[in-house]
């Protein structure tokens, strides 16, 4: 297999936007390809994460919509859905597609957009990722998968509803450092503890926010790679998948998925947990967070609640977590979430972070899940 | 033998006349529910439906107070996975408890919620 390196991220700001998600993807596509310093016309396959396009736009057939948008409309191109985790999905197919000696440079990413749509709306589309049959007549919401995972790991290790607010808290002060954040305030525990329950025990400052949003990445061959100022290198990228209904999952206070893409991904990568320096991992709620810290190596199970009450897992902590704010201060917009966690590893590898920059940082690590923990990617990255 | 043995459409039959039904894989007596076409255990095909007796405990829960659209007028209601006496879990609507007595480890009964349009879903009540 040939190695693969990143060699141009894009993003555009997360929030309320008026543009379609194809025109959002653009957006970052553009800024990725001059990141790069690829043009257009070398882009030989294009890989796009895009979850609810069929229900807020009305928009199927993403892939070869955003790539005319773009302006590229005859490369090869599909659209990638697992979820939350969908341009995540992608980015690992074009590593593959490269590593096969298939493609040179692939161009991936996604873009969301929901904001032009109500919560009430936004909820129920987003749950179309749970069971159709067996869970969505009941009600379930995504808040409500994330509570009773809540629920079980404070019933199972301790956790509590204060170690989640600081997850909130550390993330929202991770954001006010990031320019393209949808939140770029500081909150407070008392805040958090005291906004409104969403599904018992998460209330509204334990979840990331909707968003509207796109982001891509340049991967490209070796070869390729070599010509390039600061190529980061992808030192392995993982899947795994597990039950759909919570009902079939054993232990409801640890994901397997993650736990099962973490031992590919560092096997692939040749190294384990205490070798990475920075983390973006998937944030939707705040117990996810401690979840995947835990799932990852970073903590034993049960201890990433205290863990970020003790704030290891800040900027300047042992392994800094979400530098960018996460999904809870940068936004969620769930196709392009995998592909600007990517970014914000590459940027902190090349140590162009700027005020939230991780010193030093050599290796990192990006989680994506997707929906009700049934789809998990992790990938590995350093550089020269 | 091609007829799965029992399709959802037949458990929730069985669950509006108050049957929970569950699965055994003849090959590894692996239990299962929903219905599946393989054993996640063996990979056997080789289903005997077990009818359940509907006792259980609270394996987690909460109370949903932002809902989708087809639910904004439920709220709040309260949702938890089941863990049944022998052995299956299952997630459900919790009816006829009060939010302040559920707790991880409540004995709870399993009890059919038929809407109006006579579709069925999986609930749970008092023990």
């Amino acid at each position: 297999m040939r190695r693969v390196a990143v060699i141009g991220v894009g993003v555009t700001k997360f929030g309320l936007h008026d543009r379609s998600s194809a025109e959002l993807f653009a957006e970052a596509a553009r800024d990725a390809l001059t990141d790069g310093g690829v043009s257009a016309g070398e882009v030989q396959a294009l890989y796009y994460g895009n979850v609810v396009g069929g229900e807020t736009e009305h928009q199927l057939h993403t892939g070869p919509q955003a790539a005319s948008v773009l302006g590229i409309p005859s490369v090869p191109t599909t659209r990638f859905e697992t979820a939350c985790a969908s341009s995540h999905a992608a980015f690992r197919h074009g590593v593959m597609e490269i590593a096969a000696g298939v493609s040179d440079i692939v161009l991936v990413g996604g873009a969301e957009r929901v904001l032009n749509v109500s919560t009430a709306e936004s909820t129920e589309y987003f749950a179309y990722a749970s069971d159709a049959i067996w869970e969505q007549p009941l009600g379930l919401t995504f808040p409500g998968v994330f509570a009773l995972i809540a629920r079980a790991h404070m019933q199972k290790y301790g956790t509590t509803e204060a170690q989640m607010a600081a997850v909130a808290v550390k993330n929202h002060r991770h954001g006010t450092l990031n320019p393209k954040a949808q939140f770029q305030k500081a909150i407070t525990i008392e805040q958090v503890l005291k906004s409104a329950y969403v599904a018992d025990p998460l209330k509204l400052y334990d979840c990331c926010p909707f968003s509207d949003g796109g982001a891509a990445v340049v991967l490209a061959s070796e070869e390729v790679a070599r010509k390039h100022r600061k190529p980061v290198w992808v030192l392995g990228s993982a899947a795994a998948s597990d039950w759909m209904l919570l009902g079939d999952k054993r232990d409801l206070a640890r994901v397997p998925a993650t736990e099962r893409a973490a031992a590919a991904a560092y096997r692939q990568a040749g190294i384990g947990p205490s070798d990475v320096d920075v983390v973006e991992l998937h944030d939707c709620f705040t117990i996810a967070e401690i979840v995947a810290t835990e799932g990852l190596g970073l903590f034993e199970p049960g201890a990433g609640g205290r863990a970020a009450e003790q704030g290891l897992t800040s900027l300047g902590g042992e392994i800094p977590v979400n530098p960018s704010g996460g999904l809870k201060a940068k936004g969620h917009p769930i196709g392009a979430t995998g592909a600007a966690q990517v970014a914000e590893i590459v940027t902190q590898l090349r140590g162009e972070a700027g005020p939230r920059q991780v010193e030093g940082a050599r290796r990192g690590l990006t989680h994506t899940l997707g929906g009700n923990t049934a789809t998990v990617l992790v990938s590995l990255f350093g550089r020269d | 033998m091609t007829e799965p043995a029992i399709t959802t459409r037949a458990f929730f039959e069985k669950a509006r006349g108050g049957q929970l039904t569950a699965i055994r894989c003849g090959a590894c007596g692996e239990l299962a529910m929903p219905p599946k076409e393989l054993c996640p255990g063996c990979h056997a095909r080789q289903w005997q439906p077990v009818a359940l007796a509907g006792d259980g405990t609270i394996a987690s829960f909460t109370v949903i107070r932002v809902a989708p659209r087809a639910h904004a007028g439920d709220v709040p209601y309260a949702v938890a996975v089941v863990r049944l006496k022998e052995g299956v879990s299952i997630l459900g609507r919790i009816v006829d408890i009060p939010f302040d007595k559920l707790a991880i480890g409540l004995p709870v009964r399993f009890r059919p919620l038929i809407a109006k349009d006579l579709t069925t879903s999986v609930g749970f009540g008092p023990a």
